[in-house]
């Protein structure tokens, strides 16, 4: 019995061309007793930053509601957006500021920067960051994503390309896993525009 | 006659006073005049700056209006340096409010929290009470769109309109005759404050590097839009109004 393997669930990023993708599946449960379908891990920061948590549910809940407030206050003083490697920061050190009796969530961000350039990274539960060159996996099927990712992904992909490769790691690493998986939503994010898609996968 | 009682916040003289709190309100009424004009769609706040010379980085922060959440903005009067600290209390207080609750803090919420603070200023600490007054523009769920203003003593009370500063009481009585109880439009209350301020303002001239200007209102999406007016703007509606620049008193 883990405490990261207490409510289950996933997440996994891809940077792409001039693109970033985040995908999460959608299982909340107790162990092996699954109770929700639509369980909400990733959150926007921005229109071109996002992020997700995976680990223990209310603490990806509490982690999340504490972002948004310091961004908020980030906002409000320095009247711009936030930039994606300044928000890393932010939650590095929200991490580690409970280094000693930590959050039980590892969280992957993805965003564009200001000149449009793609980023990802995820940190661990105590706030190191790993920066990606191209994906970053997270959760209770992580070692599943990595060999999904591992095998799928290439360099440069446009972003329809892009969402296909990343929907296929998800769905195939989650379906073996038993504490991961009950759908899947992925968010592509480019220059323009997000596109949101929700995944038909299977429901056991 | 004052002298004795008046350097120390935390002590009341004969007649029953706070001098001290008297003093920060005298302050206030040399600064820039900001009005609020509450209409059934939104609010309007307007306000002269009072510090302007061509050397001024005029893009750098406003001066006299600041937002504090997502459905609250509020205009200044007095001390900048105060006010600017008084809006990062602000600031916090409504995100404190936000992650306990997954909610906005309610407009009067926020106001009192702003009040308690200024409150204790005056009555433990030793410190100088906050030198400025506030005038919130906000909307929440409870009230819908709702106009407040708050002095140095800590005292608060919602308005329909009202207006601080330097010839306060001028402006007061001009918006008490023209004010009207019911139906009244955001673009009415934009006139309105214009008129106002023209008939009120210290220099001669009105142009937009002199003023600031933003409303409250509901965008189309529902959501509550805050929309600071920018100098061409600004000069549109002064345009509008008959009171530009180089239209003066003299038509």
């Amino acid at each position: 019995m883990s405490i990261m393997q207490y409510n289950g669930g996933c997440l996994v990023g891809m940077k792409g061309k001039n693109c970033v993708a985040i995908a999460s599946d959608r299982r909340f449960g107790v162990q092996a007793l699954g109770l929700s379908t639509n369980f909400q891990r990733m959150f926007s920061v921005s229109n071109r930053l996002y992020y997700g948590l995976a680990g223990l549910g209310t603490d990806v809940q509490t982690l999340s509601e504490k972002f948004r407030m310091s961004v908020n206050m980030y906002k409000l003083k320095e009247e711009r957006d936030i930039a994606p490697t300044t928000f890393a920061s932010l939650v590095s050190s929200t991490l580690y500021e409970r280094r000693f009796g930590p959050y039980f969530s590892e969280p992957v961000i993805v965003g564009l920067e200001k000149d449009d350039t793609p980023f990802i990274c995820a940190t661990d539960l105590i706030g190191c960051i790993n920066f990606a060159k191209d994906f970053v996996v997270t959760g209770t099927s992580s070692e599943q994503l990595y060999g999904m990712c591992e095998a799928l992904w290439e360099p440069d992909l446009e972003p329809e390309d892009l969402f296909e490769t990343i929907s296929q790691a998800m769905l195939n690493a989650v379906d073996r896993d038993a504490l991961s998986g009950w759908g899947a939503v992925v968010h592509v994010i480019t220059p323009t525009q997000v596109i949101t898609r929700t995944l038909k996968g299977r429901m056991d | 006659m004052a002298r004795r009682y008046d350097s120390r916040t935390t002590i009341f003289s004969p007649e029953g006073r706070l001098y001290q709190v008297e003093y920060a309100m005298e302050a206030i009424s040399h600064a820039g005049t900001a009005l609020g004009i509450l209409a059934d769609d939104g609010i309007v706040l307007a306000a002269e700056k009072k510090v302007t010379s061509k050397l001024l980085e005029q893009s750098a922060s406003a001066e006299k209006v600041y937002v504090l959440n997502d459905t609250m903005a509020c205009a200044v009067a007095g001390i900048t340096a105060d006010a600017n600290t008084l809006i990062t209390y602000a600031r916090q207080q409504a995100q404190q409010y936000l992650y306990t609750y997954s909610e906005e803090i309610p407009a009067e919420l926020l106001v009192q929290r702003m009040c308690d603070l200024k409150q204790g200023y005056t009555q433990y600490g030793g410190l100088r009470p906050f030198g400025v007054s506030f005038l919130y523009a906000g909307w929440d769920s409870h009230f819908g769109f709702q106009l407040y203003h708050s002095d140095p003593s800590g005292n608060y009370s919602g308005w329909k309109a009202t207006c601080i500063g330097a010839n306060s009481s001028n402006a007061q009585s001009i918006l008490k005759q023209d004010y009207k109880e019911t139906g009244i439009t955001l673009a009415n209350a934009k006139s309105l404050a214009v008129k106002v301020l023209a008939k009120t303002m210290d220099s001669t001239t009105l142009g937009s590097d002199k003023l600031e200007f933003a409303t409250v209102s509901k965008g189309n999406d529902g959501k509550i839009a805050f929309h600071l007016f920018s100098a061409e703007e600004i000069d549109q509606l002064l345009k509008d109004e008959n009171v530009a620049q180089f239209q003066e008193e003299d038509s």
